[in-house]
């Protein structure tokens, strides 16, 4: 009963305490919000240590309609991603720290910041689809004023499609579990898939489009084609932590709502060499390669980030929708190297907006000399991004590009790893010219006006510790390939 | 078929006047006009159960002579039921007629269509 | 034990004595009867509801002292008792809710006349929920007619006015139909209590006699129903009447109003026809097309409103589409469903009137989405009651809404594909419509402004305020637990047959 309650605990408390900053009047004071917001995150931080630090556990809290019960459970897959969001979360909430002051109204934004952490909490402890679902609706709620937090007409009109695209795709999700339950004896998630294979019979095709609808619905949220035009508009009018955590984060929410619907709801078998897989290999190379070429075009600095990021949970979607282990564990990898990088990165970029105020690259000439630290970490972190070894990057897209090669699927098989590469060319052509513009701003660039103007230690120091875990993934990968292998394995 | 009609002619005029007061009442602009349509069309309905209530050759269901046969008597529900219905139809058209009274004397006519628009101009 | 088998039967000739009395009293005082006899009404009624679940029978009560062909019955099962106290819970909130625009939208005079109203529509909803004979229902749903313009007109403007004659045209028509429908059913049958016309409409199907009286008497009685209850080609009285009414009038019309008459439809389903009879006729093909028609079309004239209260009167529109789809659905499950929708829509919806005229209040009384611009600051409950109703009608998990669109969606699916398709497409469509509007709507009262307005103080707007909060629980629990009420709705329909 203890342990069940630490999962409870982990998503509650987070959600009242930031309600209860929403609702008090009395924490008007700058400085009285930030206290109360440092505290609540120490405090949600530890929650969930707890619940991670346990033992799988499960709790049924109560019955929705007769068979559909809302249960939390934590597997590895879940603890996997909580571990992620909750270590992303908590330094992209220190960056706030200091930078909401720029922002302004932090009451709020703290508010929803926690309420964010809880429903993201719950989606990884979700047991269910329809608990998933529950909270995977709760999160792209909780996360919508953080988007339009500085409320200009743009950020209401970005904010609004983020949510109309969000719930449209659950919708569409939705719509395909209605025709799950039918043919499903329970819809709690079970490694290999719970699909009635005597109900289904004869039902295939209904199956099938099902498969894709939730498919498709889910990785509306991971920014797939064509579904994907949400992520560079809500990005750049965000703060910059709040699209830290969005890139980093809830766009997560979609791998692990896809991953959920294919391994543990319908089973890899079900799904392998139809048509669903081919179109869902199909549209996530096409979103590799459009997202690189995009960033690639793109001169706003959030906005190439956020292409970027469309480009790249796409590596991911694609190591899902080849259903062997190996591309799998690829995925699962990129999903927490991807995290780490892009939250560094979107941090860089608003260390920059908050010291100089430029959004755009052509405007970064001379940056490295003005803020070393954080363009050297920004260096760091995209050699990651661009696979390059020893940074966490590379030991991912190894994984995905020989998960390709093994599968054997026609076409895919070298069609895969071959958009990979060229993406990972076009990676660099994107993110190095920051660097370069950086450091090597040219000969007719006067030197004497630049003064050194690092951001505070609060905005540096996560930002240091996102560059340094990157190349720690890439130089320790053992301990975490064990972890996901261990579990991977089981759900083909 | 016309055998039919003929036969139960007080029923076809019944439906024939329930017609005629639907169509009114839904049709009309004129206010009063739709309240005679409702009365047509309560009428037809009754006329419709004082028809179907009435038995040829059957007493009505009053004892005065000693209890006969229950077959000859006719049922005396629908004959309440007639009663019922007037009381309904008298106190619905009372309610109609002072709503047509208020409106009359706010916007000194009788048409629908015309005190729609005249709203419609008050609210810009 | 025996003894609460009277209780329904004491809730109808309370509601009745109380509205006679009240029409002596001055208001003040009519307003205490009110609120004591709605809430005895519900204690009755879960005193019934009780003995109901416990014996798990249904009970039917003589009214006089004639037996059952000739004398008048109550009968109450499990999803009777259910409905008069969910009616009765849902009817408090909104007339306390309301309670401060009553004082300024009414003449002091005519303030008891309004509870005398209410208690009169109480009793005939109760009488219309209780009732085993098709001609006293019938004269009830005049009363509640009736009760329902007075409630409307009471707030004297031209917008009433017309809104009220309107109303009463429509409804005139309706009750006219029903009641050439119920002539015609008692001439081929020969009885008005419900379980004896059921046994001789199966005996003259069984032996194919009257089929056409019959298909007539049933389209008359479905038809003149779906009118009353505002289905999509007749909700043309509706907008106005919800939208310029006052507070109270707006939650109690929209969701005990109409649900009083879908419900005596579906006892005309299951308790005069027969449901195998009314499945196999085609009259449920033709309120699934209005339905599924009323979803789109009461979405889109939402979405070009311009005024708060009419857009949620349109969103009832949509809304009453979704329950007669749900008899569309032919099954089972469907009704199910659509008795469910009944329940949360009736709990979201009066929590939407009654938040959006806490938020029409800070902002200079004016609807116009324009002038509430920040109104979610200025009153800070019922901005937060208003998006807690907004989240039940788009269909977020944990809501009312949600658990009504699982319940469709899942009757949905277990019908052939020419039904299942169209439900389904049209469910996605309006839940998509829906979340346009509202959100739109949520967005617009959390949008900060400059312009001062007065805040609402806390103290000022107790009474609203408590009203407000106990709707947020009621949605939250319908919306949560909904499985002993989906229980009990089945059993209380498997009791009809």
């Amino acid at each position: 009963m203890n342990e069940s309650v630490s999962l409870l605990a982990a998503i509650l408390f987070p959600v009242l305490s930031g309600a209860v900053l929403l609702l008090l009047k009395k924490l008007n004071d700058r400085r009285k919000v930030l206290i109360y917001a440092g505290i609540a995150m120490g405090i949600a931080g530890v929650l969930i240590l707890n619940a991670l630090l346990g033992k799988e556990k499960e709790i049924l809290l109560f019955f929705l309609t007769e068979d559909i019960p809302i249960v939390l459970k934590l597997d590895n897959m879940g603890k996997w991603f909580l571990a992620i969001m909750s270590l992303i979360w908590i330094l992209a909430g220190i960056f706030s720290f200091p930078y909401m002051k720029h922002e302004g109204k932090e009451r709020r934004y703290f508010g929803f910041y926690l309420i964010t952490l809880g429903a993201m909490a719950g989606l990884g402890c979700a047991g269910n689809l329809v608990t998933m679902y529950a909270f995977f609706e709760f999160l792209t709620l909780a996360s919508f004023p953080l988007v339009i937090h500085n409320q200009s007409r743009e950020a209401v009109m970005a904010g609004l499609k983020y949510l109309f695209y969000s719930l449209f795709g659950a919708y569409m999700a939705l719509f395909g579990l209605f025709f799950l339950c039918r043919y499903t004896d329970t819809i709690s998630f079970i490694p290999g898939g719970t699909l009635n294979m005597e109900l289904a019979k004869g039902n295939e095709s209904v199956l099938l489009l099902a498969a894709c609808l939730m498919i498709v619905g889910f990785s509306v949220k991971a920014g797939m084609f064509p579904l994907h035009a949400w992520l560079p508009t809500a990005h750049p009018v965000a703060p910059a932590p709040a699209s830290a955590l969005l890139s980093g984060v809830i766009v997560k929410a979609g791998v692990l709502a896809v991953i959920r619907v294919i391994f543990y709801e319908f089973g890899a078998d079900f799904i392998r060499g139809t048509w669903v897989q081919y179109v869902f290999m199909t549209l996530s190379l096409i979103t590799v390669f459009m997202g690189s070429m995009l960033a690639f075009r793109e001169n706003g600095l959030k906005k190439r980030l956020a292409y970027s990021t469309v480009s790249q949970l796409s590596y991911i979607l694609f190591g899902i929708a080849l259903l062997n282990p190996v591309a799998l564990t690829g995925s699962l990898l990129h999903v927490a190297g991807h995290a780490v990088i892009k939250c560094a990165l979107f941090l860089c970029a608003g260390a920059v907006i908050f010291q100089t105020g430029i959004t755009t690259v052509d405007g970064l000439k001379g940056i490295g000399k003005k803020m070393p630290v954080t363009i050297w970490c920004f260096t760091i972190v995209s050699l990651g991004l661009i696979g390059i070894p020893p940074t966490g990057g590379f030991i991912s897209k190894w994984y995905l590009a020989v998960g390709a090669l093994e599968s054997g699927i026609k076409g895919f098989q070298y069609a895969g790893p071959i958009v990979l590469l060229v993406s990972a060319l076009l990676t660099a052509g994107y993110l190095l010219p920051v660097t370069i513009k950086g450091f090597f701003p040219g000969t007719d660039f006067d030197y004497g006006e630049t003064k050194k103007c690092e951001a505070g230690a609060a905005m540096t120091i996560p930002i240091v510790i996102l560059a340094a875990l990157s190349v720690l993934i890439g130089m320790f990968p053992n301990t975490f390939i064990e972890f996901i292998s261990a579990f991977t394995a089981g759900l083909m | 078929m016309f055998d039919g009609l003929i036969a139960n002619y007080g029923e076809a005029v019944a439906v024939l006047l329930f017609a005629i007061g639907f169509g009114n009442l839904l049709l009309q602009k004129n206010l009063i006009k739709k309240i005679l349509g409702l009365n047509f069309m309560d009428t037809g309905t009754y006329l419709f159960l004082a028809e179907k209530g009435y038995i040829e050759g059957r007493m009505a269901p009053i004892v005065v002579n000693g209890v006969q046969d229950v077959n000859a008597y006719i049922n005396p529900i629908p004959s309440g039921l007639v009663l019922t219905g007037i009381v309904v139809s008298v106190s619905v058209t009372a309610l109609m007629l002072s709503l047509t009274i208020r409106l009359y004397q706010r916007y000194h006519t009788l048409d629908m269509d015309e005190i729609s628009t005249i709203l419609k101009k008050e609210e810009l | 034990m025996e003894f609460l088998r009277n209780f329904p039967c004491f809730s109808l000739i309370l509601t009745m004595c109380a509205s006679i009395v009240s029409s002596g009293m001055n208001g003040k005082w009519a307003r205490r009867l009110n609120i004591v006899v709605i809430v005895a009404v519900g204690l009755l009624s879960s005193a019934a509801l009780y003995l109901t679940v416990t014996t798990n029978q249904c009970y039917v009560y003589k009214m006089g002292r004639f037996p059952a062909p000739w004398g008048n019955e109550i009968r109450f099962g499990v999803l009777e008792t259910l409905m008069a106290l969910f009616f009765s819970i849902i009817m408090l909130l909104s007339v306390l809710g309301g309670r401060k625009h009553l004082f300024e939208e009414l003449d002091p005079f005519k303030e008891n006349l309004y509870y005398v109203l209410v208690n009169l529509l109480m009793s005939s909803l109760l009488a219309l929920i209780y009732t085993n004979d098709l001609f006293t229902a019938y004269v009830f749903v005049e009363i509640n007619t009736i009760s329902a313009c007075g409630l409307i007109m009471i707030r004297e403007s031209g917008h009433t006015l017309e809104a009220a004659t309107r109303y009463m045209i429509m409804s005139l028509i309706g009750s006219g139909l029903l009641l050439f429908g119920l002539c015609i059913l008692y001439g081929i049958t020969g009885h008005l209590l419900m379980s004896n016309i059921k046994e001789q409409v199966a005996l003259l199907v069984a032996t194919d006699q009257y089929h056409i009286p019959l298909v007539v008497a049933i389209v008359f009685i479905v038809v003149g129903l779906a009118v009353k209850s505002a289905l999509f080609p007749f909700h043309s009285w509706l907008p106005d009447s919800y939208g310029y009414s006052t507070a109270s009038s707006a939650a109690i019309l929209s969701s005990l109003v109409s649900k009083g008459y879908i419900f005596l439809l579906i006892k005309v389903f299951y308790r005069v026809i027969g449901f195998e009879i009314i499945t196999e006729s085609k009259i449920l093909n033709v309120l699934f097309v209005f339905g599924l028609c009323g979803m789109i079309f009461g979405s889109l004239s939402a979405i070009k409103e311009n005024d708060i209260r009419r857009m949620i009167a349109f969103s009832s529109v949509a809304q009453i589409g979704y329950i007669y789809m749900g008899f569309g659905l032919r099954t089972e499950a469907g009704i199910i469903a659509s008795v469910f929708h009944i329940f949360s829509h009736a709990a979201s919806k009066s929590m939407l009137f009654i938040s959006a005229v806490g938020l029409t209040d800070v902002s200079g009384k004016s609807k116009k989405f324009l002038d509430l611009t920040g109104a979610g600051y200025r009153n800070v409950i019922a901005g937060i009651t208003f998006t807690v109703g907004a989240l039940s009608m788009v269909g977020v998990p944990l809501f009312p809404g949600f658990i009504s669109k699982i319940l469709f969606a899942r009757a949905g699916v277990s019908v052939p594909l020419n039904r299942m398709l169209p439900t389904l497409i049209c469910l996605a469509v309006s839940t998509i419509l829906n979340t346009v509007y509202f959100m739109k709507t949520v967005l617009r009262i959390y949008t900060p402004v400059k312009t001062d307005y007065i805040n609402i103080k806390w103290k000022e707007n107790l009474c609203c305020g408590i009203v407000c909060i106990f709707f947020i629980i009621l949605n939250i629990a319908l919306g949560m637990y909904s499985e002993p009420i989906v229980e009990l709705i089945s059993r209380g329909i498997a009791m009809f047959a």
